[in-house]
């Protein structure tokens, strides 16, 4: 336990830091999702083309692949930045295709007459997306984006690998001092659980709230 | 139509892949290569075999006989040390022999199987007896002490600086205050950096080759690591230096499941056997001494570090 307790502020900071990549790419990856879901549903096919592309692209390569070629390949093509930045925009993009296609299911749950009564009113292909569509689609949605929102938590974890001092890190390099790899890896857990909890009782909260009684 | 699109992504995630093959080849031409070709056999042959005897009843070495392999935690990408040879799929260096030639001592021919671990699973791995010996850079600490027994420690080496080609200012340990520094993730560089220059940021990446490429695209102004790591990668890249003496001593033990003293005794007495009779100074020519110049160095003497 003292191996815990003795590196405190080692943890918080390793915390403060998953927050801050947590926070920071899943409202990056809720932005390009929409934008993608909005491709992926609009009446242009090239616009749907690049939608499938990049859904099909980032769903298919592995997180870790991502963020060692954003850090080390980028470079090579002169475009570095900070390595926190870094991973936040590649686990933002990753996410993103995850958020589309659980919106992208959400508009699909919305009945088409719902579609064709927004066109027969005059409404344009934005304006009835943003009117009618999403904010039906997105109150069915709820529960599958809150577990990608912990998904993602989990995922941060792998900015540990590109030099993030995340919490993951900060265990890894407690553990280097102390030895006691069960305590300081059950606590770290124990720190995204409770993200994690925290996350599904939000999602919970707001489903409850926000339910449409159809 | 559909499998039309599935093609162009498939396409276009291989076209992805291959540049990140291009991209890891001129990273890995950082790491040491194997040297010249394996002398690995002609050094087992002449490896001792316990006698008889000395393979007591009931213990781990009879245990490990009967099952006709040596299980070893270590690792597969640690240039000169352990690391498996990509076209034989043999692990070669000097960790990965010493091994071999333990499996020798113990069963009477080298067979062993290599257990990937990693300093988190160390401890865990050991106790539990998912391997029976862990060779693995694992340096003695009186803290690692009281989960696992250390034999050795059978070799000792310390951490060194490297900068890019040109870098002025960083010439010793404390100068690296203020600066950013790589270092391998889970590597005994961190604590010792946080010691010697709290003030350093310190940003830790998986592998040897990650932290070079690192240092060479500026993500930090020096590379802590083991000294012979980084005498051979300035020898394969000019374009980095190594700076300074080595400035921690850290004695390599042989880990060992906590409280086994009569494995630990026997790991000990072989060790006491191979240095006297050249064959512990022949692997480290093989491995380490292929970058390294000059003649073996004078091993360790065995318990002398606390913990051990």
């Amino acid at each position: 336990m003292s191996a815990i307790l003795d590196h405190l502020p080692e943890f918080w900071e390793g915390l403060i830091v998953t927050l801050q990549l947590t926070a920071a790419s899943f409202l990056g990856a809720a932005v390009v999702g929409l934008v993608i879901t909005a491709m992926r549903v609009s009446p242009v096919g090239v616009l749907r083309g690049i939608g499938t592309a990049y859904v099909e692209t980032f769903q298919n390569l592995p997180l870790l692949v991502l963020l060692v070629l954003a850090v080390f390949g980028l470079p090579e093509i002169g475009i570095k930045a900070d390595l926190l930045v870094t991973a936040i925009v590649v686990i933002a993009l990753y996410e993103a295709a995850y958020i589309a296609e659980a919106l992208r299911s959400g508009v699909n749950a919305v009945s088409a007459g719902q579609g064709e009564a927004a066109r027969a009113l005059g409404l344009t292909f934005g304006q009835s997306l943003r009117h009618v569509i999403l904010p039906q689609a997105l109150r069915t949605v709820i529960q599958p984006l809150g577990n990608i929102f912990i998904a993602l938590t989990m995922n941060t974890s792998l900015a540990a690998a590109i030099g993030v001092v995340d919490l993951t890190a900060a265990a890894n390099r407690v553990n280097l001092m102390e030895a006691q790899p069960i305590p300081i890896f059950v606590g770290a857990g124990l720190a995204y659980a409770l993200i994690a909890a925290c996350a599904g009782f939000v999602t919970g909260r707001l489903e409850r709230r926000l339910v449409m009684v159809r | 139509m559909v499998s039309m699109k599935r093609m162009a992504a498939v396409a276009a995630v291989a076209m992805v892949g291959l540049s990140a093959c291009s991209g890891t080849d001129s990273g890995s031409s950082a790491v040491p290569g194997v040297p010249g070709e394996t002398k690995g056999g002609d050094l087992l042959a002449k490896a001792p075999v316990a006698a008889a005897a000395d393979i007591l009843p009931g213990s781990t070495m009879e245990k490990i006989k009967q099952r006709g392999e040596l299980i070893v935690g270590g690792s597969l990408d640690a240039p000169l040390l352990s690391q498996q040879n990509p076209t034989t799929g043999e692990v070669e260096g000097f960790d990965a022999d010493m091994g071999k030639a333990l499996a020798k001592y113990i069963i009477g021919e080298p067979k062993v199987k290599i257990v990937n671990s990693a300093s988190e699973t160390r401890e865990a791995l050991l106790s539990n007896g998912t391997v029976d010996v862990v060779f693995q850079t694992y340096t003695i600490t009186p803290e690692r002490a009281k989960q696992v027994a250390f034999a050795g420690p059978y070799y000792s080496s310390g951490l060194s600086l490297a900068v890019r080609k040109g870098t002025a200012g960083i010439a010793k340990p404390e100068d690296l205050n203020g600066k950013t520094v790589i270092a391998g993730a889970n590597t005994p560089a961190i604590p010792a950096i946080k010691k010697l220059a709290p003030q350093a940021k310190i940003v830790t990446f998986g592998s040897d080759p990650e932290c070079m490429q690192a240092l060479k695209q500026e993500r930090g102004d020096v590379y802590v690591q083991d000294e012979m790591l980084l005498v051979a990668n300035a020898q394969k890249d000019p374009s980095v230096q190594v700076v300074g003496q080595p400035f921690t001593t850290d004695p390599y033990g042989i880990g060992l499941k906590h409280g086994d003293e009569q494995f630990k005794k026997f790991v000990n007495d072989w060790l006491k056997k191979i240095q006297g009779d050249g064959l512990w100074q022949q692997t480290w020519k093989n491995s380490i001494g292929t970058v390294v110049q000059g003649e073996a160095p004078t091993p360790p003497q065995i318990g002398s570090v606390p913990g051990s």
